[in-house]
């Protein structure tokens, strides 16, 4: 692959005045003469029209993992949860076992219905029966399949207001891929297997051999544009980011191999490698693994807009981000492991996953520091224009490809160019 | 409740509180020299009502906490100040055992440096987290140590975390 040439008003001496070292006001505002693909403008980070927009084109239109089934095992469990935009979900496990996702919000003056973030509806709540969701305000209540089962003095409405036409705002919900629930707000799109493609195709047999059961729930309020913290799931060239990663992945032969796969609808994945984990003395060696994965193993895929699956040996995790604004993200985080687990084994499981991720791990946090600071630097008027994304090394391991793929969708969906998205 | 003689309940007392002062130090040496190195065993948990289940944030024994503070200066942490305020709610002593159970309500401040924007932000200090210290303390006839601390956190939401320990 021919590499871009440097241009060289970046290269040559920034200006007459010998005290001036660095680049000028005007030289640092240029646009780096790179390929539209390879650098993206700071302003689809920090401008909230643009943020509304990702909303609408993007977020309201793709199949997101809310929770696990895991989390919901007994008909008329149910889990309180949420997608951009502000929108309140809830999700229920009816009695006919299916599990379905709803709008969590009344249709008679629009309270929220469920509160709890989990339970089961065969808990009697104080303002109404067992087995519905009741809405606290004025007592409506509605099955887990999201009919409406009560008005209270219903004869009020004469008729103009009835059950048969007040039911939940129902979303397409869809079980896969390790158990995780997905829902989709567009009501017209295609299967979740369509969606996904083959880019959790490399790890199926880790996901679908047997149930995985949750044991870790992570979520916080992080200062920062969504997209910035996925970027970090996107490509590994900051690993020297990570103490950890360098001590156990960097300096392994093959590091370096290993390649990405991009996949349509913006999805990427990771080459498999394996991690030495004895080589980090507070993380010590890893016992166990999952179906079909070598000792050690590692698998990794990102799936567009900002969810990602992370296999490490033992655990699982898969990480959501869910945008609150321009400039917050609510991250949530799960861990599993196997359901068959022996508690010595769930005990091993969690140790292993609690010292790389976790609010206490190694990794985590650097990435969410990361993020943080970068966004602090990346602010309406702060000075930052561009972010290249211009590495090239034959889709290897610290090549940004994917990170340009992911911007690649970004632009299909919205229709701007993310290096021009005036 | 049984009462337990001053010269039994200050030790432990004086242990809680100074693992405290250690750790709001990073000293982090002091702090594991109030432990007991055979029996220590330190977590993190709380219960989760998201998945209805107890989790574990942390899990380590004396080695992996020597690490673990071995390794803190080779990580890019958020390095804020982290301040632990506790009061002991209750003291239960075996004497047979020569072991005291101890529970104390635990408050993390933290005064931020540099996780954010150090220029505007250093300086705040804001409440982190609450919960409880359940510590369980050997009693010697030199000194008190912390053989197990369980760190049951009510407070879920951690922002970005944190590299080191509460």
């Amino acid at each position: 692959m021919a590499s871009i040439p440097v241009p060289d008003r970046v290269a040559a001496p920034p200006s007459k005045d010998s005290d001036v070292t660095g680049r000028t006001g005007k030289q640092w505002l240029l646009k780096p003469e790179l390929p539209d693909s390879h650098v993206v403008s700071t302003r689809i980070y920090t401008d909230p029209e643009i943020f509304q927009e990702e909303v609408e084109k993007i977020w309201s239109r793709v199949w997101l993992p809310v929770c696990h089934e895991s989390e919901l095992p007994e008909p008329l469990d149910f889990r309180t949860t949420g997608l951009a935009g502000n929108k309140p979900i809830v999700v229920v496990r009816g009695e006919d076992n299916r599990i379905r996702a709803f709008l969590n919000i009344c249709p008679h003056r629009s309270n929220l219905i469920v509160r709890s973030p989990a339970g089961n509806l065969r808990k009697p709540e104080p303002s109404g029966n067992a087995n519905h969701m009741t809405c606290m305000y004025h007592g409506w209540q509605f099955n887990a399949k999201g009919q409406c089962v009560e008005i209270p003095r219903a004869q009020s409405y004469q008729g103009r207001v009835c059950k048969e036409a007040s039911g939940l705002r129902q979303l397409r919900t869809e079980v896969g891929y390790g158990g995780m629930v997905w829902v989709n707000l567009d009501d017209g799109c295609g299967p979740l297997a369509d969606f996904i493609g083959p880019a959790l195709d490399p790890m199926l047999e880790q996901l679908e051999t047997e149930p995985l059961e949750i044991f870790h729930y992570q979520k916080g309020i992080v200062r920062t544009n969504y997209k910035l913290f996925f970027d970090t799931s996107r490509e590994f060239y900051h690993d020297y980011l990570h103490f950890h990663n360098r001590q156990t992945s960097m300096v392994k032969s093959g590091y370096f191999e290993q390649k990405y796969t991009t996949h349509p609808n913006g999805h990427s994945v990771t080459g498999f490698t394996t991690v030495d984990y004895s080589s980090h003395s507070d993380t010590g060696t890893r016992l166990l693994t999952f179906p079909g994965l070598p000792r050690n193993g590692w698998r990794h895929t990102t799936l567009f807009p900002a969810s990602a699956y992370n296999i490490r040996t033992s655990c699982l995790r898969v990480n959501v981000m869910i945008p609150l604004s321009d400039r917050e993200t609510l991250v949530e985080i799960r861990g599993f492991g196997l359901k068959r687990d022996t508690p010595g084994e769930r005990e091993q499981r969690v140790k292993d996953y609690v010292s790389v991720w976790g609010p206490f791990g190694w990794n985590l946090h650097e990435d969410l520091l990361c993020a943080q600071v970068q966004t602090q630097a990346i602010q309406q008027g702060s000075g930052a224009e561009w972010n290249v994304i211009a590495r090239e090394e034959e889709n290897k391991v610290h090549d940004e490809v994917c990170v340009r793929s992911y911007y690649a969708e970004w632009a299909r969906l919205m229709g701007r160019n993310p290096a021009e998205p005036r | 409740m049984t009462y337990i003689p001053p010269e039994i309940l200050q030790p432990i007392q004086q242990l809680v509180y100074r693992s405290c002062l250690f750790m709001n130090d990073e000293s982090w040496k002091d702090y594991l020299a109030l432990c007991d190195p055979q029996s220590f065993r330190y977590r993190v948990t709380n219960y989760s009502p998201e998945i209805r289940k107890d989790q574990v944030w942390a899990d380590r024994d004396f080695k992996a906490m020597k690490a673990s503070f071995d390794l803190l200066p080779r990580h890019n942490s958020d390095r804020s100040k982290l301040t632990r305020q506790v009061s002991i709610y209750t003291v239960d002593y075996d004497d047979g055992a020569r072991e005291a159970n101890v529970v104390s309500a635990l408050t993390v401040y933290r005064t931020q440096l540099d996780g954010v924007n150090s220029y505007i932000d250093s300086g705040q200090t804001s409440l982190y987290a609450v919960g409880l210290y359940k510590d369980r303390i050997k009693v010697t006839d030199d000194a008190a140590k912390l053989m197990e601390r369980v760190v049951q956190l009510d407070t879920r939401q951690l922002d970005i975390g944190s590299h080191k320990p509460f």
